[in-house]
């Protein structure tokens, strides 16, 4: 296990390593979480009361900074009067793994107890669908503007400097106005995230454009393209892949205004619940709430990064791992238990 | 082409929402997180407004924008304190009170460090509030009635929702909040203790149903019905055999375990519709009728300019709604 071996610069590891460093970026964290959780000596600043003892103000369940324990513990040993005890424990905000995953469950197999009330996965499709509109309407407007500002001076000098100066404008301040224009229920959230993603996703789109390679616009023109195919079938194509990432990229800034964006109009989805456990300081359920939409942000940027390896293969080539899974599978059992190695020939009679 | 049929669906639902104060569709009523207007969801779920004969949607939102809502003119009526009723109605969201639900009972807090035992000894020290809100007006209620003033003591803007943290850090002596703040910040900080409530001054904070003087004009039929409701969700927390069903509801609709919820509802003081009525409609000073309490926050809230001019009290409370209720 040589330095040279992992620090090689601009060179990709080895398969197996690739999916065991994968795994290692998830479990660190997971790994220094469990320690400050369950190793009693490594933080754990305050002490959580089991017996009051004898102590006025302590009660059974209270957490107590352990400095003003140890005081009071000196303090009623003085007096003579019942120790009080309790256990080193983490302070509120800092739930233990197993209290996050559990108060996970719980969260979705919990009936709604009210006619009318959603479940979880309701509240979040609620939420995917906010998030999906918002951005799909976004999308819509500043994508084409973007290209155009990108291709054409003009279009960029007049309207460039107006999405910048928006663009620094808090989006929730548009609250209540959203709120009078568009009614409580969906409409005004979806458009709190039109309003945070749309003048970014102009600006980063018509960079995105003004990037491409200028070399291919003077080789269209030489072969007689007009204004309309420069834009449409140069500079569209060139630019595709790179607008895909931006676009990936802008649908995760789309997500952080989810928070705000609920809260305006009626409270619903996923939102909701997190600022209600938040009020009511259930921080494990706020924990559980923060790590399911961590996940479908990473599962929904999986899925399109990987649909964006197919749709422009041409960027990367490199072999389909599903076709060369299947080529291993029906190639023989030693192509299949030693894939690194050069298949025997099988030598016909 | 697909902006072009959005933009039109878009105009298309604004202009049906705006004509959708036919006397056919439902009382839309915006409600948030507290005990007083809660409560109001036992009446929806165990169907008394239909019962009653009025269609009444109850929509659920944050304190901050169930008020702007009812600015927006998207719901019929809105549940507020009696001073954010003279603030909506001066910030252009113009309301009348139509009845009572309770007062604040120990709700709101003022939660000092330990050391810390009365008011009196808040002279020179540092509190956090949030300015301009209830808590500021209880906290200046409190002076008076130990001989202190504003400017005896040294005030912090902190947001309520965090009031909890900052005295636990020790930043400042002392905060004033209300629930579930207040709640935290005496579990916060050990050995904190609750120097004063609404309690000491009942009638500080009332909180009421607040309806647009439009709604009020065309449907008064029907808003004497919901009214009337009022009392079977208190007599349904009151009667020891069905309370418990009444938190459990509550707490449901509010997103917490029934325990924790229930130690709320002791810091909330519910009104019947006949205590209610006699407190709306007494012209008293002070703090013993809503007129008397409105005119204090009146003054509180043009002096800590929430708002510019004072307003006229007497516009924004209708008592002969809950008094039709009760003839009935």
């Amino acid at each position: 296990m040589s330095r040279k071996r992992w620090f090689q610069v601009r060179h990709d590891v080895s398969g197996a390593s690739r999916r065991w460093l994968t795994l290692l970026a998830f479990a660190l964290p997971l790994a220094v979480w469990s320690a400050v959780s369950y190793v009693p000596w490594i933080w754990h600043p305050v002490v959580k009361i089991e017996q009051p003892g004898e102590v006025s103000w302590m009660r059974a369940g209270q957490l107590v900074p352990k400095e003003d324990f140890a005081r009071e513990v000196a303090a009623a040993k003085e007096a003579g009067l019942t120790l009080p005890s309790g256990k080193r424990a983490n302070p509120i905000f800092l739930p233990a793994p197993h209290e996050v995953g559990r108060a996970l469950y719980t969260a979705f197999t919990t009936k709604p107890v009210l006619r009318g009330d959603r479940w979880l996965h309701e509240s979040l499709w609620t939420s995917i669908r906010t998030i999906f509109w918002g951005f799909v309407i976004s999308s819509a407007v500043g994508v084409p503007l973007g290209i155009l500002c990108g291709a054409f001076a003009s279009v960029s000098r007049s309207t460039e400097p107006f999405v910048d100066f928006v663009r620094y404008m808090p989006a929730p301040a548009f609250g209540a106005l959203m709120v009078a224009v568009f009614g409580i229920h969906l409409e005004p959230k979806v458009a709190i995230i039109v309003i945070g993603t749309f003048f970014q996703q102009v600006l980063v789109v018509a960079n995105t454009v003004r990037k491409v390679d200028g070399g291919l616009l003077e080789a269209a023109q030489t072969l007689g393209a007009k204004r309309r195919q420069l834009v449409w079938r140069v500079l569209v194509p060139a630019s595709l892949p790179e607008l895909y990432n931006d676009l990936r990229i802008l649908l995760g800034w789309a997500w952080t205004y989810l928070i705000v964006a609920e809260v305006v109009g009626v409270s619903s989805g996923i939102t909701f619940f997190i600022n209600q456990q938040a009020k009511y300081r259930n921080f494990d359920n706020v924990y559980a709430a923060i790590l399911i939409i961590g996940l479908i942000g990473l599962v929904t940027d999986q899925v399109l990064a990987f649909l964006g390896a197919r749709l422009f293969a041409w960027k990367n080539p490199r072999p389909s791992r599903f076709r060369t899974f299947f080529q291993r599978l029906f190639a023989g059992r030693d192509v299949l238990l030693f894939p690194d190695e050069p298949a025997k020939k099988e030598i016909s009679a | 082409m697909k902006f072009a049929r959005w933009f039109l669906c878009s105009l298309v639902i604004v202009s049906l929402a705006v004509r959708a104060n036919l006397s056919a569709a439902p009382l839309k009523v915006a409600f948030s997180d507290w005990p007083g207007w809660t409560a109001w969801e036992i009446a929806a779920q165990k169907g008394w407004f239909k019962k009653a004969g009025v269609d009444v949607e109850l929509l659920w939102f944050e304190y901050g924008p169930s008020m702007e809502a009812f600015t927006a003119g998207q719901v019929d009526a809105v549940m507020v304190t009696n001073g954010d009723a003279l603030v909506t109605g001066a910030g252009g969201g113009k309301n009348v009170m139509i009845t009572i639900t309770d007062y604040s009972n120990g709700n709101d807090m003022i939660v000092a460090r330990p050391g810390i035992k009365s008011v009196k000894d808040l002279k020179g020290k540092k509190i956090g509030i949030e300015v301009g809100f209830v808590s500021h007006l209880m906290l200046l209620n409190a002076l008076e009635k130990n001989g202190l003033t504003e400017s005896d003591v040294e005030i912090v803007p902190t947001p309520t929702s965090q009031t909890p943290q900052v005295l636990a850090s020790g930043q400042v002596d002392a905060i004033a909040a209300w629930q579930p703040n207040s709640g935290e910040a005496l579990k916060a900080l050990p050995g904190a203790t609750a120097i004063y409530s609404s309690a000491n001054e009942p009638g500080l904070i009332y909180d009421t149903v607040a309806v647009t003087p439009q709604s009020l004009a065309q449907r008064r039929a029907d808003w004497v019905k919901f009214v009337k409701v009022w009392d079977q969700v208190v007599a349904y927390l009151t009667d020891s055999a069905t309370r418990e069903d009444g938190i459990k509801i509550m707490a449901a609709r509010a997103g917490v375990d029934p325990k924790e919820y229930a130690a709320f509802i002791s810091g909330t003081r519910f009104l019947t519709l006949a205590e209610g009525s006699r407190i709306m409609s007494s012209k008293s000073k002070g703090f013993g009728s809503v007129t008397g309490s409105s005119v204090i926050s009146d003054d509180f809230n043009v002096k800590n300019g929430v708002y510019g001019e004072a307003q006229d009290i007497g516009s924004y409370i209708d008592p002969t709604i809950m008094a039709d209720a009760l003839k009935n």
